[in-house]
């Protein structure tokens, strides 16, 4: 079987597993508790985190560790009041779409940037609106989730405090993290990030936020990271993010090159006539999105699945609207928007089970596009 | 004083001499669903009575006892000896926190007790007046009717509020037949319907992987367990239904594509019915829902059949049915937005009106009766 659908969630490394498993056996006591077991344990936490901060070059920032990306977002988004419109794109993921959704049904209100054809957002519509509203808070995705679409975040941040140094500035970096080369600017005030992503756990999740900013938190009770996200701490599911980080980081040019290689391949092969291409040159080179013209993504999916190669259809389809809210905001109409597959690596791929899988994947279109007919 | 679980029945009281084999039936149904938790069960005239029980599992007795079909009301209450004095005591423990009106109804069946029903109404209802302020007596219309049964056999049942299951009648009284489940919103409800009315069920699914994907069998088999709660368990048999509609796809006309598809599933339906002993084949169509549904529609898929096939939506609005899907907890599967095998290869215009003669010739185009047999064997089957 062959994974490649790692945008959605990746194996955990082994290696991170093993070195934190000391957390599970011997080293299981809770970080409140104040016998060395639970000092040392608090201290491994504290270390997890200035490496976490390392990794993006974020020195005077904190972090939070929360129970996945989800969490985080609705930490930064519902954690501060702000007044004036909340902003976001039309290209997020559901954690940060669906908040907004919610902060317009408690009265705030909400702003969506349209996006370019490749899913980032239009930064000139965008800035337009903020020098003409008063905007209070605005998230913008770093890597969309299913296009691979790159941001500029620290760019756009930068031109949204010219206009207006107050706003709060919030990226989701759930596909961003542990696979691009990233350095947080100072006008970026919170951070999502997500462990499974990146060969950890499921289960843990951070916050990366400005020191001072105050955070309403959403779960309250025995006061655990600083206040702001109370409930005893993962100790094991936060080691395993700090060592598959780790793991990341040291390779992380090697690995953009690699999986750079393995997305060309495919978008280089797979029969122009039968496939659109959605994720644009400058995308995250971990994620191709493209669509089967005329057939459905999850067909498509099923049939590969039988093949052994597991893909995402990268969207969640419903009744009254089957397509993707984010590839259909992009501009694509019907038959490219049920077709839509989502390729997503992991360095451990391949270049020769790439090199089948788009064989097996064009074969697969192609027989399917005659039964259809 | 102990408590205790009344159940009443209600259309079995209509039969004649076959009554005891209803009540019979219902007692064994109740008893089968209650296996799981420690009680006692009696079956008195008219009524059964469920005690020794602990009453931390009261909720969930009352949650299986809601989903039996013939159960049709039920009371907790409290048993004590035919003494007035232990009779007040529990009256009083009944009443206990009410507001409001209330009235006092004895029955007196045991004809040696000693104040007749009447003298004990006042008497009881006298005593509740003394004991709470917040209740007063409305004979006509009360809130609470306080129910005082002094029964022959030394036992005396005080009951008030009265709680309703699903009537009907018990489930293996009325045959056996085979449900199309589809994994939309109708056919649970129609299996529930049919379940209602005293008949053991199991469901067909067909399936068209890899159109369709596991988590739309998935949700079926969701669906098939909720309406086994109903059935006092079932079978689910999963046929593969892929290749016969790419046949169908590939030979015959496009517009006739979803007529002769149901005229095979009946076929295959029907094979399955007489394979397990089903009597019918129930399907959750509603009269001019959908293309199919048209009354040419249903007898074009009919012909096939040689047994009958029962429609309990047929004259069922939309909302009527999401009301009922609702009640007994589909809804929510039921629009679960998988792709189901009625929506791939959809025609652009489905005809409404179909003709037997033209179906026949279309099917005439392919061997359906192997592609037929292939997808019985190769049925999978799931025991709920």
């Amino acid at each position: 079987m062959v994974y490649l659908d790692n945008a959605a969630t990746t194996k955990p490394s082994i290696n991170a597993l093993n070195k934190a498993e000391v957390f599970n056996s011997e080293n299981y006591f809770n970080p409140s508790g104040l016998y060395s077991g639970g000092i040392s344990a608090l201290k491994e936490i504290k270390s997890a985190k200035e490496y976490i901060l390392s990794t993006l070059r974020a020195l005077n920032k904190d972090i939070c560790f929360t129970s996945c990306g989800s969490e985080s977002d609705n930490l930064a988004i519902f954690g501060l009041s702000k007044r004036g419109y909340y902003c976001t794109t039309k290209g997020e993921h559901s954690a940060v779409y669906k908040s907004f959704l919610e902060l317009k049904n408690r009265g705030k209100q909400v702003f969506f940037f349209d996006l370019n054809k490749d899913g980032s957002v239009n930064l000139e519509k965008l800035l337009e609106f903020v020098k003409e509203n008063e905007v209070g808070f605005i998230s913008v995705m770093h890597v969309n989730n299913e296009t691979g679409a790159i941001n500029d975040v620290n760019f756009i941040a930068k031109e949204v405090k010219k206009i207006n140094p107050k706003i709060i500035f919030h990226v989701d970096g759930v596909q961003a993290y542990g696979k691009i080369e990233y350095a947080i600017s100072n006008d970026i005030d919170l951070y999502s990030i997500s462990a499974h992503k990146i060969n950890a756990l499921k289960g843990v999740g951070a916050l990366i936020f400005k020191k001072g900013l105050t955070l309403t938190p959403l779960i309250f009770g025995g006061g655990q990271e600083n206040g702001l996200r109370s409930g005893t701490e993962n100790v094991f599911g936060i080691k395993v993010f700090e060592f598959a980080a780790k793991e990341k980081y040291e390779n992380i040019k090697d690995n953009f090159q690699k999986v750079l290689c393995l997305k060309n391949y495919i978008k280089d092969n797979l029969n122009k006539e039968d496939f659109e291409i959605i994720s644009s040159k400058n995308s995250s080179p971990y994620i191709l999105t493209v669509s089967a013209k005329g057939l459905r993504g999850e067909t498509v999916m099923h049939l590969l699945e039988k093949e052994g190669y597991i893909v995402g259809n990268g969207s969640a389809c419903s009744s009254k609207n089957r397509y993707s809210r984010v590839i259909e905001a992009c501009g694509y109409k019907k038959d490219v928007l049920e077709g839509v597959v989502r390729i997503s690596f992991n360095p451990e791929n391949t270049l020769e089970e790439i090199k089948e899988f788009v064989n097996v994947f064009n074969l697969t279109v192609e027989n399917l596009k005659k039964v259809m007919q | 004083m102990k408590t205790v679980i009344i159940i009443r029945f209600c259309e079995i009281h209509l039969k004649g001499k076959n009554r005891g084999y209803f009540e019979r039936l219902l007692q064994s149904n109740i008893e089968s669903s209650l296996k799981d938790i420690n009680h006692n069960f009696t079956a008195l005239h008219s009524r059964y009575v469920v005690d020794d029980f602990d009453i931390n599992d009261y909720d969930l007795i009352c949650d299986k006892l809601k989903k039996i079909p013939g159960v049709h009301t039920f009371s907790k209450g409290l048993v004590v000896d035919n003494d007035f004095e232990l009779i007040s005591e529990a009256v009083l423990e009944v009443c206990k926190g009410k507001t409001g009106t209330f009235k006092v109804a004895v029955n007196r069946a045991d004809k040696t007790f000693p104040i007749r029903s009447m003298d004990a109404c006042r008497e009881l209802g006298g005593r509740v007046l003394d004991n709470y302020k917040d209740l007063t007596v409305n004979v006509s219309n009360p809130d609470h009717l306080i129910n005082v049964d002094i029964r022959e056999d030394g036992k005396t049942f005080i009951y008030c509020d009265v709680e309703y299951g699903i009537s009907g009648m018990p489930v293996g009284s009325a045959g056996k037949g085979l449900l199309l489940i589809s994994g939309g919103i109708d056919s649970p409800v129609a299996g529930y319907m049919m379940a209602k009315r005293g008949m053991k069920l199991d469901c067909v699914h067909f399936h068209s992987y890899p159109y369709t994907g596991e988590a739309a069998k998935e949700k079926v088999i969701e669906l098939t367990k909720k309406v086994s709660e109903y059935n006092g368990g079932m079978n689910l048999y999963v046929v593969s239904f892929t290749k016969i509609q790419e046949a169908i796809h590939k030979y015959a006309r496009d517009d006739y594509m979803i007529t002769i598809m149901r005229r095979i599933m009946m076929r295959i339906a029907e094979r399955l019915s007489k394979k397990i002993g089903a009597q019918a084949i129930i399907t959750g169509e509603s009269l001019g829902q959908v293309a199919s549904q048209t009354i040419e529609g249903m007898t074009c898929t009919e012909e096939v059949l040689n047994m009958p096939i029962l429609r309990p939506l047929v004259a069922f609005d939309k909302l009527d049915i999401i009301k009922i899907s609702k009640d007994i907890d589909t809804y929510d599967t039921s629009i679960l937005p998988y792709e189901d095998c009625c929506t791939v290869f959809l025609p652009k215009f489905p005809v409404i009106k179909p003709s037997i003669e033209t179906a026949k010739q279309e099917e005439a185009k392919f061997d359906m009766e192997s592609l037929i047999e292939e997808a019985i064997q190769n049925a999978e089957k799931y025991q709920f």
